[in-house]
């Protein structure tokens, strides 16, 4: 019976999976059926004059999801470091406390702190007519991966064991060398782990993105221009999905923007895999 | 009431090392060690003989393994003196990095580094000096290891049995040329086989460096001979030849030990 139902259980969760998939699929299929998949490359979005041109948004959310990781990973990892190896116990369950109080605060708290805050700095700093840019909505993101990248991190580098450390000591390894040597590559597949869950999280990430993002369908100029407002595949979604019909062309374009964020997740999710059984 | 035995300091490790008349590679005097309010070691007074194997025997909780990591001060607020090779560890030159690459120190439970059998033999030397094929091959020799790991250095150090890590660590501590070689209870969980070659592996190296080994098995230390020396409760009970430890123990908690397994220190 227990074993009827742990089938059942493992077939229903894939099902689901390939059930998502499907359906994406068969929204996408109206734009799918008049395009063809050339729309992907295409770098106008007028939806009024049948464009639907995804190039603008996966470039958005490329440079928006690498500068959050640009960001947060080194800062988590120096914290996660600074809290497994250097802070007093008690110091270490205050950053702790603080650090998940931060992954629990919903996101569109921090889409207004980035409104409030982040918006104005970035004008002042940069002379520019507004803040809503790439750099802002990377910048918005990294602070919201950092609590799970830092706590997750934190944890791979306390599991490498007493007998480890003891070993690397016993060798003349002082304590950077320790790091460098034992700690960090020790704790890499944990890190690791922690960096796809927050990969994730910074691709799905919608509200927040939104309210900073500038929303504008146009490729950066020049590409690496990051303080130039833009669109990523989340806010495109957010932000028409309202104003688009059932059934039109534009909510399968739409569709179709979510399918491709789906099979971005997979992509990364197959490389992260692939990344592990080479290491091991 | 129980009678309080008698504790007396022990000396007899200084008349041995004087009657032997070899220079001392160790020399450790009134050493205690309090951990969390417990004491783990009390006045500890040992002299180790530049070459030759010293076996510390004794019930668990005697002290020994504290008593390594206070030598090469992976233990640190202890009291006492220590010199290796007539030098202060206090005070080694180049620091305590230095001074542990000077004594090294095997656990008890094998410890490799998740990378290949090749890698981990040069895990504690500087990068320019870990392609040498040559040190790679008398480190693992020297831990009578070679000969089964020679055609698959590249595989991974965790794809071998618990003896053969045990002499992989033995290899990687040997690679960063100790002058002093501290084991913890080396061959303890391993087979009659891998128990064996660790011992003529410690054997050997006892010809040119000193070796201290933790020990609970007692045919162990007869077999490996050198100075014995019996610790309960934190203390030195006795040290000597590991002939004269075993035929005539001068102390009542020695032969209670050797006949009983037990100290009532």
């Amino acid at each position: 019976m227990l074993r009827a139902w742990l089938y059942a259980s493992t077939l229903t969760a894939l099902l689901a999976v390939l059930a998502v998939f499907g359906f994406l699929l068969h929204a996408s299929w109206p734009l799918l059926a008049e395009q063809g998949v050339a729309f992907v490359a295409e770098p106008e979005w007028f939806p009024y004059e049948d464009l639907f041109g995804l190039l603008p948004v996966l470039i958005g959310s490329g440079w928006v999801v690498l500068l959050a990781l640009l960001i947060a990973l080194p800062c988590a990892v120096a914290a996660a470091v600074l809290n497994a190896e250097l802070l007093p116990p008690r110091m270490r369950a205050g950053l702790r406390f603080v650090m998940a109080l931060m992954a629990s605060v919903p996101s569109v708290v921090y889409g207004l702190i980035g409104l409030w805050l982040l918006l104005p700095l970035l004008e002042s700093q940069f002379d520019l007519l507004t803040g809503r840019s790439l750099l802002a909505a990377g910048g918005l993101l990294a602070l919201m991966i950092l609590p799970t990248l830092m706590l997750l991190s934190e944890e791979a580098i306390a599991k490498v064991s007493a007998e480890q450390r003891d070993a690397a000591l016993a060798l003349g390894f002082d304590w950077t060398r320790m790091l460098s040597r034992v700690l960090l590559p020790q704790a890499w597949p944990g890190i690791r782990l922690a960096l796809l869950l927050s990969l994730g999280r910074a691709m799905g990430e919608t509200v927040a993105v939104m309210l900073v993002v500038g929303s504008l369908d146009r490729l950066p100029q020049p590409l690496y221009n990051l303080l130039q407002p833009a669109q990523t595949l989340t806010s495109r979604i957010g932000r028409e999905m309202a104003e688009a019909s059932l059934g039109t062309v534009h909510w399968a374009a739409l569709m179709s923007s979510g399918l491709a964020l789906a099979l971005a997740a997979v992509l990364i999710s197959l490389l992260a895999q692939r990344g592990r059984a080479h290491e091991i | 009431m129980k009678p309080e035995p008698n504790v007396t300091p022990c000396v007899v490790a200084d008349q041995i090392s004087e009657s032997q008349a070899l220079p001392l590679a160790l020399q450790v005097r009134d050493l205690s060690l309090t951990i969390d309010g417990q004491s783990l070691l009390r006045d500890v007074t040992l002299n180790v003989p530049l070459r030759g194997v010293t076996t510390l025997i004794g019930p668990s909780g005697a002290g020994k393994s504290s008593l390594l990591r206070c030598l090469n001060r992976l233990h640190e607020n202890w009291q006492g003196e220590v010199a290796i090779d007539g030098v202060n560890v206090r005070q080694w030159p180049g620091g305590v990095d230095v001074l542990r690459r000077h004594a090294g120190l095997i656990g008890q439970k094998p410890c490799v580094f998740p990378t290949t059998i090749a890698a981990n033999v040069m895990f504690g030397l500087p990068r320019l000096q870990r392609k040498r094929r040559a040190v790679l091959e008398q480190c693992l020799r020297q831990a009578a290891l070679w000969d089964e790991v020679k055609d698959r250095l590249q595989s991974p150090a965790m794809s071998l049995s618990l003896g053969q890590q045990q002499r992989l660590c033995i290899a990687r501590a040997l690679a960063v040329q100790p002058k002093l070689l501290m084991l913890d209870e080396p061959t303890a969980s391993l087979d009659p086989r891998s128990k064996q070659l660790i011992e003529q592996t410690m054997c050997e190296l006892a010809q040119t460096i000193p070796v201290i080994c933790v020990t609970h098995d007692l045919d162990q230390a007869q077999r490996l001979g050198g100075q014995v020396v019996f610790m309960c409760d934190g203390k030195v009970i006795e040290a000597a030849t590991c002939a004269s430890f075993f035929n005539s123990p001068q102390r009542i908690e020695s032969r209670e030990f050797l006949r009983w397994s037990v100290c009532d220190c």
